[in-house]
């Protein structure tokens, strides 16, 4: 926490970026309250209304006001893309973490099984999960992240492997710590830093594959305001009402974007690697 | 140098930019000054068979549609049953045998004439092959005399020629054994023969000994566009001459331009839910079902969500055909009236105890499960339109997003409270099976149990009536029924449509879901 407070003193560029992602997490939370209309107020008789004062992103085609839609999307797109990268990130790190501290049969069950994961392409498997289980944006969440959680078992299994051999951790299991005592206090704290960095860096990719799904009707379903899904709706309208395409496109892209150069800056503020070069 | 450096790179992307620009609006230039090649036609469509034996599923239909197979009878512009292989027909006077005779000149595209034993032989064929067949009517013998086949039935069958209308009879040379019927069809009488076909792509050639006249086209390229807007795209940048049925949004980039043409006309399709009405189900109760339907404003929906490419629903029959639609329409008591709607649901017993926006009795808030897939644009839309107006007056609709294949389970089933399909109201020519589908007792699609007396008794008497007018009257008093019990919702009507380049002359829609590809559509400077 200090070094992120020191990094937000000194690196400006973190500074800026972590501004918007608190101002984008801000508009989502503030939702209810910015938004014009209710998002799912259908006006049959406003349907297809180009952007104006009154509509400023224009009207879908159950009238409905897509400035609202786009501000409740945040809310969905942002708390499902949230909440997949702490699954990602918890269910991979633990099982990385276990496989890589225990060894043996342990770690042979959990990594063959991530390689059999790493083998089928990603996409295609989670919408295979999410085809099986149906269309919704938790069911999506968990399609994305048994497809994910490999990359991040792996990491951690690496780590883990280096760090487990330094003298700290012989110190502690002379000195008769148990296994759970080394792995919280010993191990775990020293690979977090390179996780966390890892999670940051993946919400822009993670958001990009939720909206994916949602976007070919596996995520997120009608009428819920969400992003991909608003995307897809607007697909069939794309020459006679862009809009419809573009600001919830416009939306998606400047929050990946917003998210991928914080994870950057994030990376340079946290990776224990800049305090040698320091 | 970093100066000149940043210079540069912001140069170069300023100067990919405009040429990416550039790339983007070139399309229609290059579809304007693109002239048809006038021995090709390619015709965008979606296709949904993987094989083109016509006895398989509902695939006759494609063989129909792409100008390959034809049958004894078609249906003209008014829905009329007119002859086609078959240049006359009669039936005698028990009404059990009919003899059709086949006009003399036509012959299969091997050159065989078609004779009234080859007509038969394909009629049986079907029969053997397809259990649909049985379904429209019951024979006693199908026989080939000379020029003539001569059907005996069972049972009197006042629409038999329409019947034969149906891709399912596709007249085909039965002798010919040596041939994979999945990929290359069968042998048909059509103004072209499949050069190759896959689900994705069909090749036709001309059919040389055609019977009926001149084949306009070489080769005839139909590939499969699923989505409707990529189809659109496809005939603005000149890749297509014909794109059949635009998407009702895209509809307008092409009305009112020179380059090309939009035929459109009422469908004979219906856009309807079934109402579950199972003694267990929210909507067993009349004052429900009648709230449900006055909840929704059907007219805004067609004008505003489907640009007005819809003709508003209420009576059962659409109103392209001549069974009383602008009567009923006008006289359908469940318009909408949301003022009504609640009034109905408080004396049903439905009223929000706990403020939560939905209806509730004895604690349970009043839901419904609606049923639907979303190939066909207008089905989520109607969905969620109906989701929004149900709201309005405290009836929460769960939606329910399901595979074609899964909502005919559920059909048959009764499986949710409403589901919603994009059906044919007039099949073979004649709406009877239609009418009796969904809502006659006993019936297989009608899973979700209504059951009425009155109908039924109506039903019955059109199954042995012959005089198309009294035909009429019986089907416009089983509409009555229908609305009288509000036993289904139906939505909206679709226009259809096709449009072409204008370098094609005749490429008209047909009311019959039947003619895509035909003799008739050539290019305009052979007008």
């Amino acid at each position: 926490m200090e070094t992120i407070i020191k990094g937000l003193k000194t690196n400006r560029s973190f500074a800026i970026t972590t501004g918007l992602v608190l101002f984008l997490l801000a508009i989502a939370a503030l939702a209810p309250v910015l938004a014009p209309y209710d998002p799912t107020f259908a006006n049959m008789s406003d349907a297809y209304m180009d952007p104006s004062g009154s509509h400023l992103f224009g009207t879908d085609k159950l009238g409905r006001d897509c400035f609202s839609r786009v501000l409740y999307g945040g809310r969905s797109s942002l708390t499902g893309v949230l909440c997949l990268v702490f699954c990602v990130f918890a269910v991979g790190t633990t099982l990385g973490v276990l496989s890589g501290y225990f060894g043996g049969k342990v770690d042979i069950i959990i990594m063959r099984f991530s390689d059999m994961m790493i083998s089928f392409p990603g996409m295609i498997l989670a919408i295979a999960v999410a085809g099986v289980m149906g269309g919704s944006l938790l069911n999506a969440i968990i399609a994305l992240t048994i497809v994910s959680w490999t990359k991040y078992a792996r990491l951690a299994r690496s780590m883990v492997m280096k760090i487990k051999r330094r003298d700290f951790v012989d110190a502690a299991i002379v000195n008769g710590g148990t296994s759970s005592h080394i792995l919280w206090t010993h191990i775990l704290p020293n690979i977090l830093p390179m996780m966390v960095i890892t999670a940051a860096s993946d919400i822009g990719g993670l958001m990009m594959e939720l909206a994916g799904l949602s976007f070919l009707g596996f995520g997120a379903q009608p009428p819920a305001p969400e992003w991909g899904l608003m995307l897809n709706e607007g697909r069939q309208q794309l020459q006679t009402a862009p809009w419809l395409m573009i600001f919830p496109g416009l939306a998606i892209f400047v929050t990946v974007v917003i998210f991928n150069l914080w994870g950057d800056n994030l990376r340079d503020v946290l990776d224990p690697r800049n305090d040698v070069e320091d | 140098m970093k100066k000149l450096f940043k210079v540069s790179a912001a140069a170069t992307m300023v100067g990919l930019l405009a040429l990416a620009a550039a790339g983007c609006g070139g399309g229609d230039k290059k579809a304007a000054t693109a002239k048809a090649n006038p021995d090709v036609l390619k015709v965008g469509v979606t296709n949904f068979a993987d094989s083109l034996e016509p006895t398989d599923n509902y695939f006759g239909w494609v063989v129909m549609r792409y100008g390959l197979g034809e049958c004894l009878t078609k249906f003209d512009k008014a829905m009329v049953t007119k002859g086609w292989l078959c240049d006359k027909w009669e039936v005698s006077a028990d009404k059990l045998t009919w003899t059709f005779h086949i006009n003399d000149k036509a012959v299969f595209s091997n050159g065989k004439k078609v004779t009234g034993e080859a007509a038969a032989a394909s009629i049986l064929r079907t029969f053997e092959k397809a259990a649909r067949a049985k379904s429209m009517f019951e024979y006693e013998s199908i026989k080939g005399d000379g020029q003539n086949v001569v059907i005996k039935t069972k049972k009197p069958v006042p629409t038999l020629p329409g019947m034969l209308g149906d891709p399912l009879f596709i007249i085909i040379d039965t002798t010919v054994k040596d041939r994979d019927y999945r990929k290359m069809g069968p042998i048909c009488t059509g103004p072209y023969a499949v050069e190759s076909f896959t689900k994705a792509k069909a090749v036709m050639v001309k059919n040389e000994k055609y019977w009926d006249g001149q084949v306009p086209y070489k080769k005839v390229e139909i590939p499969s566009i699923d989505d409707p807007s990529t189809r659109a795209m496809a005939l603005q940048k000149g890749e297509i001459d014909i794109a059949v049925n635009v998407a009702p949004g895209d509809l307008a980039l092409f009305q009112g331009k020179d380059k090309f043409k939009v035929s459109e006309i009422a469908s004979l399709r219906d856009v309807l839910a079934r109402l579950n009405v199972k003694k267990d189900r929210p909507l067993s109760d009349l004052k429900v079902r009648q709230a449900l339907l006055r909840a929704i404003d059907r007219e805004a929906i067609c004008k505003g969500p489907l640009k007005g490419t819809f003709f508003p629903g209420g009576p059962y029959m659409a109103p392209s055909t001549d069974y009383g639609y602008k009567d009923l329409y006008a006289s359908n008591p469940d318009k909408f009236n949301v003022e009504s709607a609640k009034k109905l649901l408080a004396e049903a017993g439905w009223k929000d105890t706990n403020n939560d926006g939905y209806v509730d009795k004895n604690g349970k808030n009043l839901e419904l499960d609606f049923a639907f897939y979303s190939s066909r644009a207008e089905l989520p839309i109607c969905a969620e339109s109906t989701q929004s107006y149900a709201k309005a007056v405290g009836i929460k609709v769960n939606l329910k997003p399901v595979d074609y294949n899964v909502l005919d389970k559920i059909g048959r089933e009764g499986g949710a409270d409403l589901i919603i399909s994009n059906v044919l109201c007039m099949q073979a020519g004649d709406p009877e099976v239609f009418m009796n589908m969904y809502l006659k007792t006993g019936q297989e699609q009608n899973g979700c149990g209504y059951s009425s007396a009155e109908f039924d008794a109506l039903s019955d008497k059109l199954g042995v009536e012959f005089d198309p007018a009294k035909r009429r009257e019986i089907i416009i008093d089983m509409q009555k029924v229908i609305l009288k019990d509000a036993a289904s919702l139906v939505f909206a009507h679709p226009k259809t449509n096709m449009v072409s380049s204008s370098a094609i002359a005749n490429a008209d829609i047909q009311p019959c879901d039947y003619y895509w590809v035909t003799k008739d559509i050539k290019p305009a400077a052979a007008k």
